[in-house]
């Protein structure tokens, strides 16, 4: 018993709070939600939650910086449409092409990369607040996305792209390696230390010697580019190429985000807290479904659970002073 | 204490003490359907959830039900999740004709029968049964009608066509019907505005008031869905132009669905025809395929609503069929 029992309640009441919530829950509803604890249920709640622990981890590195991403359903709709345009055999450019795939991947990380520049440039050397100009950035892509493709979906995807999304240790293992390369980011490197510090206080960052601008461009940049990894997961998995793809999950991705702990106010968030996050609220999600719940009654209980974990978030900022 | 610091592990061990005893199992033996509806945001398809679910209780049949908010990937979870429940098949509105072909193929791949309620889906590698109105024989046939009527008034009209959704069967099915009907009439009846709805009420109340600006003497409307009437009776009162029938200055409307303001405008004189889905039909059509398919039976691809097109001659014969008029009457 190295730990002595305070740290180890602090520890567990403290960061790790979500996974024991999810715990609980999933104690309280195995016996009643039929088939909530069989193996292909849980391998579907795990399936389901990848994609959304992706775009959280994304949201987790700007929300850090004390910012927030509302332009990643946007990315997905637009990297989305722009991969399916090339590699549709169909209608696509690169159609029968074989470097089709790998081109279309590329293109698709470009425009996330590109939505994410034009944040965090707006944010970062213009000032202006990270809520309006990824509002503004989620309306204009969404637009675009539903303008270039006439809200149509573009099928016909080649077999080779359609594994990734559509097998699961492969999905698994591009979700790894983004979550484990942000979690090493944050933890291991300066980059890291500096994203904390811009979001504890951005002054006295820049007084330190952090550059300041550059790190918030670098967040939103990554946040793009993860949000099209999740693009390619979610745009593979449906078979298709969509405007609408994910459109209506925004409030999954900052839910999942914020219920793990990272703090709106920035400066605080771990990746494992958002994969908490993100395990419970697929969890809430799948057990309701189970429960032969409605829609609506399953998305009242989310924004309630959400409100509480940003009610929690708004507590434990005032006893931190 | 390894096990208390490393949450993960705490998890797995958790869930493999909880996997070999939990399963939920429920006593009851009667033969359970998913109904999984891509929506329930206009009234057609609330009557269509509201008429299966009424023809599973008649037949003692548990319904486990899903609403997927649009959304064609939480209905691929949806649709997993029915498989999870071990539901005896399943009754879909897909989202569209591609997104959902993930979610068929779970369903298929778990060997229980899909049948798709109303709209139909690509058959790219997935097998299921359709049950849908014959769009283009039940728009062609309501515009004919209305056609009919334009050829009474002795002069020229200036149409407008509201398009629904292009990524929609049903509504490639009703574009295809109006224009057939217009084919070779086009000695009184000049198409001059094509709007695109994709479905959305803002957007179909837009182009109309877009069309009316363009082509003030647009004189013959047929919209792709009744749902989208609000809108378009909201564009037509801006322009001046809703007016009784027989009144100076009145627009031939026709629709297409068969809805309670359908009805509504019907009795008020202002809607001219609409051709009417039969929700009714079309419910029991997808429950009976389901049992014949659990039973072995053959089950053709595509079962037809061959639906009718109610007007102002036929309402007090047909209302008791429509089901926007069931609804307003409270039956």
């Amino acid at each position: 018993m190295g730990l002595d029992t305070a740290k180890l309640r602090k520890r567990i009441l403290g960061e790790h709070l979500p996974l024991l919530l999810c715990l609980l829950y999933f104690a309280a509803l195995a016996p009643f939600a039929e088939g909530f604890a069989t193996s292909y249920n849980l391998v579907n709640v795990f399936s389901a939650m990848l994609p959304l622990l992706v775009l959280a981890t994304g949201q987790t590195l700007v929300m850090i910086t004390a910012g927030i991403d509302l332009s990643a359903t946007a990315v997905i709709a637009m990297a989305s449409v722009v991969g399916a345009m090339i590699i549709s055999g169909d209608v696509g450019w690169l159609a029968g092409n074989p470097l089709a795939v790998p081109i279309g991947i590329v293109a698709m990380l470009l425009v996330g990369a590109v939505v994410g520049a034009i944040n965090g440039t707006l944010v970062a050397w213009f000032r202006m607040p990270p809520f309006i100009v990824t509002l503004t950035s989620l309306m204009f892509f969404s637009g675009l996305a539903i303008w270039s493709t006439q809200s149509k979906a573009i099928s016909a995807l080649p077999h080779s792209f359609l594994i990734l999304g559509g097998n699961d240790w492969v999905t698994l293992a591009i979700v790894a390696t983004v979550v484990g390369g942000i979690h090493i980011l944050l933890t291991r490197s300066l980059y890291g230390r500096w994203i904390f510090a811009v979001g504890h206080n951005p002054k006295t960052a820049l007084v330190s010697g952090v550059p300041v601008q550059k790190v918030l461009v670098g967040a939103y940049i990554a946040a793009g580019l993860i949000a099209a990894v999740a693009a390619i997961l979610i745009t593979s998995r449906m078979e298709s190429g969509s405007p609408v793809h994910w459109q209506r999950n925004l409030l999954d991705v900052i839910g999942a985000t914020v219920i793990g702990g990272t703090s709106l106010y920035g400066g605080k968030g771990k990746v494992l807290w958002t994969v908490y996050g993100a395990l419970f609220l697929t969890l809430i999600d799948n057990s309701l479904n189970l429960l032969n719940l409605s829609h609506f009654t399953i998305m009242m209980v989310k924004g309630l659970v959400i409100l509480a974990a940003a009610m929690l978030d708004v507590l434990r900022n005032r006893e931190n002073g | 204490m390894t096990f208390l610091r490393n949450p993960l592990l705490a998890l797995t061990c958790f869930l493999s003490l909880l996997l070999g005893g939990c399963g939920g199992g429920s006593s009851d033996d009667r033969i359970t359907i998913g109904v999984a509806f891509e929506t329930l945001q206009t009234e057609y398809w609330v009557a269509g959830f509201d008429a299966i679910k009424a023809e599973l209780e008649k037949r003692d049949i548990r319904i486990l039900e899903a609403i997927a908010d649009s959304d064609s990937n939480r209905q691929l979870q949806q649709i997993k999740t029915f498989v999870t429940r071990r539901v005896d098949g399943i009754i879909m509105v897909p989202k569209d004709a591609k997104t959902s072909i993930p979610a068929i193929k779970a369903a298929n791949e778990a060997g229980i029968p899909i049948v798709l309620f109303n709209r139909i889906a690509d058959r790219e590698g997935v097998e299921f049964v359709g049950v849908q109105a014959d769009n283009f024989a039940l728009a062609k046939a309501t515009v004919d009608y209305m056609v009919e009527k334009a050829r009474e008034t002795g002069r020229k009209h200036k149409a407008m066509v509201v398009l629904g959704d292009m990524g929609d069967h049903n509504a490639i099915g009703r574009r295809d019907g109006f224009f057939a009907a217009i084919d070779g009439n086009e000695d009184i009846i000049e198409v001059v505005a094509r709007v695109p709805s994709e479905w959305n009420q803002e957007k179909a109340q837009a182009g109309v008031v877009n069309a009316f600006q363009a082509n003030p003497d647009i004189s013959f409307l047929f919209t792709s869905s009744d749902f989208l009437f609000p809108s378009i009776v909201s564009a037509l009162k801006a322009a001046d132009k809703y007016h009784k029938i027989g009144e100076p200055g009145h627009v031939i409307l026709g629709g297409f669905d068969g809805d309670a303001t359908a009805w509504q405008m019907m009795q008020d004189g202002y809607l001219s025809a609409t051709g009417v889905q039969d929700v009714y039909f079309e419910a029991e059509a997808s429950v009976q395929a389901i049992l014949d398919l659990l039973e072995g039976k053959e089950v053709p691809e595509l079962i037809r609503d061959p639906g009718f097109v109610i007007h102002q001659s036929n309402m007090e014969a047909m209302k008791d069929r429509m089901w926007g008029a069931v609804i307003s009457s409270g039956n």
